[in-house]
């Protein structure tokens, strides 16, 4: 090979490398790009959070730190934030020693009862729509069929509904921040997916808080307690969604029975 | 030296994505053996995509001519569809040639996809046919 297609070459891999390290590359790109107009309004004059909302690609790469802020709670230097595992109980840290990979509920297509990438927008993915109206928000998440629907005419949780996968739950405006109150899950679903052992008791109560910032960016902030399982309230690291160029979710179905055969075979393999 | 820029450019691709993925989904790691590579070749039976990842099934003549099922896991479909893999893309009965990683049960006719290559040369990663931000 010549030296000068050797130099093509090398800088096509690097080209190619670089692609793959989207986090940085895009956010810098979004720093340095014109800044967006204001966020949107719905009639009532709330903020309207309607939209496709990502980390900005569906990646494995982006997946995993596709929204700024945090992804799995990474630190900002310094010390790192704790994670919801670290807030474990004795008995809860004890019950997750029995647990692995292959005991993860989504293996299964049972939803996570927050998110993998803590944004409960997204549950096991990495995108979710909002449609927002000035009574009633819908959150859908793309991934395992999820939706929440959140009245936001100040009416307390329903006392009719089941324990539920994904809760149930209520809004209120506190300014421009909508702030969702979510409880009244199963015990049978894990806070994240892939691995993650993450249970949770039916004690489950998540406030969540969010802000779009202008008409691309969507922040979003959330506390965690479960009296039963946790020490203490877990505060989520602080997640930043950016507005998808699409306005559309995809249907997906979930089967997952090769994925957990598999996973059954490994596990067995391994002892 | 197109062909070869071609060729570099996707194994960049498809080493990329494999690590990503491995790194994002525990459950990759877990079921398969990255120190196993394995290749094999046949005729595509069915395509699922699907959560929580997608399958790609096909059946390969083994060394005594008997024809074998193998399974290949592969992304999940957000990623393959909006990544250009749209539904359809491969048709049932093509041949094809299939590169991963083996299951870790080794009685198991089961892998993880790093590379689909279809007769005509194009190759296809775990994620699709165009495997970066522009393709969306």
């Amino acid at each position: 090979m010549k030296p000068r297609m050797i130099g093509t070459v090398v800088v096509a891999i690097t080209l190619a490398l670089v692609w793959f390290a989207p986090t940085v590359v895009r956010t810098q790109q979004a720093e340095t790009s014109a800044p967006a107009g204001p966020a949107p309004r719905l009639a009532d004059g709330h903020p309207d959070l309607s939209g496709v909302w990502w980390g900005g690609s569906d990646i494995g790469a982006a997946r995993g730190r596709g929204a700024r802020g945090g992804g799995r709670g990474g630190a900002r230097g310094g010390t790192p934030p704790p994670t919801f595992m670290s807030l474990y109980k004795p008995e809860a840290a004890a019950k997750a020693k029995t647990l692995s990979d292959k005991d993860d509920p989504t293996l299964r297509c049972v939803p996570t009862a927050f998110g993998t990438l803590n944004v409960s927008l997204w549950d096991v993915g990495a995108v979710g729509q909002i449609i927002a109206t000035p009574k009633m928000v819908v959150m859908l998440t793309e991934t395992y069929h999820g939706f929440r629907l959140i009245p936001t005419d100040g009416r307390p949780h329903r006392d009719d509904q089941p324990p539920a996968y994904r809760g149930d739950s209520v809004g209120r405006w506190d300014g421009d921040v909508f702030v969702v109150d979510t409880k009244n899950f199963t015990d049978n679903t894990w806070m994240s997916a892939e691995g993650r052992v993450s249970q949770h008791s039916d004690q489950l109560h998540i406030v969540e808080r969010y802000r779009r910032v202008d008409a691309n960016t969507l922040e979003i902030e959330a506390t965690v307690e479960d009296p039963e399982v946790l020490t203490g309230p877990w505060t989520v690291p602080k997640q930043t969604l950016v507005l998808a160029p699409f306005d559309r979710i995809l249907s997906l179905n979930c089967s997952g029975i090769e994925t957990q055969a598999l996973m059954d075979a490994a596990a067995k393999q391994s002892k | 030296m197109r062909r070869a820029i071609r060729t570099a450019l996707v194994w960049s691709l498809v080493s990329a994505a494999a690590t990503a993925t491995a790194w994002a989904h525990h459950s990759f790691a877990a079921a398969f053996d990255m120190n196993k590579p394995v290749t094999v070749q046949g005729t595509i039976v069915q395509i699922r995509l699907e959560n929580p990842h997608s399958w790609f099934f096909l059946d390969v003549k083994n060394a005594s001519g008997k024809v074998e099922r193998w399974a290949f896991e592969a992304g999940t479909p957000s990623g393959m569809v909006r990544n250009g893999f749209k539904p359809g893309i491969i048709k049932k009965g093509v041949e094809v040639t299939i590169k991963g990683f083996h299951a870790k049960d080794p009685t198991q006719n089961a892998g993880m996809l790093r590379e689909l290559i279809m007769a005509d040369g194009t190759v296809y990663g775990m994620f699709g046919s165009q495997q970066g931000p522009a393709a969306q």
